[in-house]
């Protein structure tokens, strides 16, 4: 059943020049925590699993490479390709079918991370989880496979804008 | 497929949960690693039992207490003589660990669908994506705790310094204190790596076969009565992991595929022992 009193996440275009109108990064996750601290665990989680099914496909010419993406903490396979086009953060990834919560994870955090600057991925709390109220819906011993996730992108974000 | 377990009456197949699954008085339980799967598609009319949120205290280090596992049987709408067919992912590891939980309370007709999910999805059988089934509550009275499927801490100190039989689960980079975790898995902490002194290594999976099923009694003998030496006629065997849920699967190979009357399954697992003052602790191979 899907959550209908979700706000509709607004996602600037990587491609446009910064425009003072758009939200930041840490607004947009303040939106998010609202929304899923708004909803009980039950709904929390059929949000994630929401966000897992409207993950886009990886593209094709990404494929070749996905072992060398692989997050290796995770248990279930998942592939993510962090990137900078134009000095704003993209995110690519795969995610087993058999992992829908990891996926949804990758999903949210790709959705919400696209078209930032990388100064404002970096500034992410490590907290995010607890803010979504994941940790309560999920449980302690499932946050781990989540954690790598977040880990890689900010670490991926970091190498990369350090190489430039 | 059952021939030769000292208990084929515990398994059930494809086919029987396929005629049988709605029956009155059968309730099937899907229990997976992750708690979504269920909601991107499930065998029709089972409900969802997760190991977190349902199983475990949400405060203490511990399974859900009694009046906890009343409430929660009695709004998945098992009754005491309810036939609890049990299946999940992973070759039924949280199947079998729902099971051993069940088991705890004292339920008695448990089932365990033989090859869980993969099975059914190999066989080419439906999963409906519609929302969990609502059964008329029940009356549930618990029993137990049934403490001679589980031990702690201190007896499984006294088992080990009177060298009874441990069977330490894990993968063999866990048991010899190389990793802390399993390859590619999340872990919960320990502060040392290794293994109970004394205890032999059958990684957990090893009992089951490409197709999720559970491997043939002759393999399972050669595993765990040759390669582990362990004694059917015996004193009680212990058998452990990380906190007690890939253990709960080679409880219930020992326990009802080879019949061994004393099995007991120890949950704090290395989690506990690897983090406890004092308590002995093996590296390497032996």
């Amino acid at each position: 059943m899907p959550i209908r009193s979700i706000r509709l996440i607004r996602v600037p275009c990587f491609r446009c020049t910064v425009d003072n109108s758009e939200p930041t990064l840490a607004q947009r996750i303040d939106d998010l925590a609202a929304d899923f601290q708004s909803l009980d665990k039950r709904e929390r989680l059929e949000l994630l699993l929401e966000f897992a099914n409207r993950l886009p496909p990886l593209p094709e010419s990404y494929s070749a490479q996905k072992e060398t993406h692989r997050v290796h903490e995770c248990m279930t396979p998942v592939f993510l390709f962090v990137e900078l086009p134009e000095g704003r953060v993209q995110i690519h990834a795969e995610v087993a079918e058999e992992a829908p919560t990891v996926k949804g994870f990758v999903s949210l955090l790709a959705e919400t991370f696209r078209g930032s600057p990388p100064a404002e991925v970096l500034q992410v709390r490590p907290d995010l989880l607890h803010r979504l109220g994941l940790i309560e819906a999920l449980g302690m011993q499932r946050m781990r496979g989540l954690n790598a996730v977040f880990n890689r992108i900010r670490g991926e974000v970091a190498r990369q804008v350090g190489a430039n | 497929m059952a021939e030769g377990y000292a208990h084929p009456e515990v398994l059930v197949s494809t086919d029987w949960v396929a005629a049988h699954g709605k029956d009155p008085g059968v309730r099937l339980v899907e229990s997976d690693e992750d708690v979504l799967l269920y909601n991107t598609g499930h065998i029709d009319g089972a409900v969802k039992i997760d190991w977190q949120s349902d199983l475990q205290d949400a405060i203490v280090r511990d399974y859900i207490g009694r009046e906890k596992f009343e409430k929660l049987c009695s709004e998945k709408g098992i009754a005491n003589d309810t036939t609890v067919v049990f299946y999940g992912d992973k070759n039924n590891w949280w199947a079998c660990y729902a099971f051993w939980t069940f088991k705890l309370f004292g339920h008695e007709k448990c089932l365990i669908l033989n090859g869980g999910r993969k099975r059914w999805e190999l066989d080419k059988r439906p999963l409906v994506k519609t929302p969990e089934p609502k059964y008329p509550a029940t009356t549930y009275k618990a029993k137990g705790p049934d403490l001679s499927i589980r031990a702690f801490r201190d007896e499984v100190l006294l088992h080990q310094q009177k060298k009874g039989p441990l069977i330490d689960v894990r993968s063999p980079g866990e048991f010899t204190g190389e990793l802390l975790h399993m390859p590619d898995y999340p872990q919960e902490g320990a502060l040392r790596g290794g293994h109970i002194p004394g205890a032999k290594n059958i990684p957990w999976a090893r009992a089951a076969a490409e197709d999720g099923t559970f491997k043939p009694r002759p393999e399972l003998e050669k595993l765990y009565l040759q390669e582990a030496g362990l004694n059917p006629q015996g004193p009680t065997v212990i058998a452990y992991c990380r906190i007690g849920e890939r253990s709960s699967h080679t409880w219930f190979v020992l326990r009802y595929l080879l019949g061994l009357k004393n099995v007991k399954n120890y949950d704090g697992s290395w989690t506990e022992w690897g983090n406890l003052v004092s308590v002995p602790i093996a590296k390497g191979p032996d």
